[in-house]
């Protein structure tokens, strides 16, 4: 029997109470210890999928599983290690704290938490602000400090959400490296980005999506082939932003 | 608990003894006895339960917005925690600041005043459900306001009046057909009332009724708290 998928999400629809429809009916399936990178514009419904995986928010339909648990159960929750985009960190704790209350969230007595709260805070050289509060780091500390967060109750799937939007290049690369090797540990990492060279560099497979849907899925050179481009770019445009541009350009012509 | 324990610890003691030494010692005098007690030892409960509840509203309306507007609440919904325990969690975190605070004034105002405390354990239940009781409105209007100005709102135009009006610098029977009546459908009336039968052993209201009320109107607010928790309802989209 193969073992359950580290994502899989079925007629999952997301309408909300303005009636906006942000999941119009979604299926996905994230294999275990897969590096899959999640490609859509602004207002796609990426965010709004990976609140509804992390228990951020109620579907209106639709079924999740996580490793074969149920989405937004305890077991789901403990599985899952989340970095959003923006860095949602609580100014009264310094960076120490922020590690040490989040893995009390996740059930790790105080000695245990504090243990792997220094070794986050090496792994990601943060020894210098470890008592410093979130409001006074850089933007590149912050990003560090999401991340550290994120994998501290070694969580066996990681949702990073843009990881390097705003980011300077050499901690982008940064990132990536940390982010290369947490896969390599076994890690199953969910990225979403709108750096399209980010996602082909780092990702095994790709998923596009348009209008809360899929709408392509594959290797990034599978992507290409099956859609006659030279580059993900070109896929990217005829799949996701190609209704958009065609529009803009008959309306340029009009 | 302490990390801010100037804001949250000290302003509100300091304010609640400013009330005592102006109106109690300095002012006291000149005001006759109520219900056999001297001004100044009359008003020392209802300020304490004043405090204590200000502390527990504010301290978790404010936990709860800032966790909202900032949105480091979603780093505790994604965790593997019951619904439950992370309201228990606000609950408990409000109340143990407004102890600390009913605790150092209490220390404070019983030798300043000579005020006793003839029922330790009933004053003890009327503040854990008054602190219950706030720290839970506190977690609704935290998880509802839609801005900073709506939790003073709530604090400066609904609690401090209805305190103010509950009896903390007057016994309400003073007051005659029909504003004593009309006292009477003031909850926090109650919440006065009971935690100065446990200091005093003198009260308007039988401190049983009193105490009920306090508990009928804690649950009603802590099971609304719950529910926010257990169904999401304005904390996630």
């Amino acid at each position: 029997m193969n073992p359950p998928a580290a994502l899989d999400i079925k007629g999952l629809t997301k309408r909300y109470g303005d009636g906006t429809l942000a999941l119009d009916d979604l299926d996905l399936e994230v294999p275990d210890g897969s590096f899959f990178g999640l490609l859509g514009p602004n207002g796609a419904g990426k965010t709004t999928l990976i609140g509804a995986v992390c228990n951020l928010v109620r579907p209106t339909s639709g079924e999740i599983r996580v490793f074969g648990n149920p989405g937004g159960g305890m077991m789901a929750r403990r599985m899952i290690g989340i970095a959003e985009q923006e860095p949602n960190l609580d100014k009264f704790l310094t960076v120490y704290e922020t590690l040490l209350y989040h893995g009390g969230y996740y059930g790790m007595g105080r000695e245990e938490a504090g243990e792997r709260a220094e070794q986050m805070i090496d792994a990601f050289d943060l020894r210098n602000k470890r008592d410093v509060e979130a409001p006074k780091l850089s933007g590149g500390m912050r990003r560090r400090l999401l991340l550290a967060r994120a994998l501290l109750h070694r969580p066996n799937l990681v949702i990073l959400d843009e990881p390097t939007a705003g980011v300077d290049l050499e901690l982008r690369h940064e990132l990536w490296s940390y982010i290369r090797v947490l896969h390599e540990q076994g890690t199953t990492i969910l990225l979403t980005t709108h750096y399209l060279e980010e996602a082909e560099a780092l990702c095994d497979e790709i998923a596009l999506i348009s209008g809360g849907k899929i709408v392509a899925r594959d290797t990034a050179a599978g992507l290409k082939v099956s859609h006659g481009a030279e580059t993900l770019e070109q896929v990217y445009l005829k799949t996701v932003a190609g209704g958009r541009i065609a529009l803009a350009e008959e309306a340029a012509r009009a | 608990m302490l990390k801010l324990w100037k804001q949250t610890i000290l302003a509100p003691v300091i304010a609640a003894l400013l009330f005592m030494v102006v109106f109690g010692l300095s002012l006291g005098n000149s005001i006759s006895e109520i219900n056999g007690f001297e001004y100044r030892v009359y008003i020392v409960p209802g300020l304490i339960a004043m405090a204590m509840a200000q502390a527990a509203y504010s301290n978790n309306s404010s936990t709860i917005f800032q966790a909202r507007n900032d949105r480091y609440l979603d780093d505790i919904l994604s965790a593997p925690m019951p619904a439950w325990q992370v309201h228990l969690g606000y609950l408990i975190g409000g109340a143990m600041r407004s102890l600390l605070i009913g605790v150092v004034l209490t220390a404070f105002a019983l030798p300043i005043t000579g005020a006793p405390l003839v029922h330790p354990a009933e004053a003890l239940l009327a503040v854990l459900l008054l602190t219950t009781a706030f720290g839970a409105l506190g977690i609704i209007v935290g998880v509802y306001a839609q801005s900073w100005d709506n939790q003073s709102f709530i604090n400066n135009i609904v609690i401090l009046p209805l305190i103010f009006l509950g009896g903390v610098f007057y016994s309400v029977s003073r007051l005659g057909s029909p504003w004593e009546q009309i006292s009477h459908l003031n909850p926090l009336f109650y919440v006065v009332d009971a935690t100065r039968h446990g200091f005093l052993g003198s009260s308007d209201v039988n401190p049983v009724i009193s105490l009920s009320i306090v508990a009928v109107i804690t649950i009603g607010l802590v099971s609304w708290s719950q529910y926010l928790f257990s169904t999401g309802h304005r904390l996630k989209p």
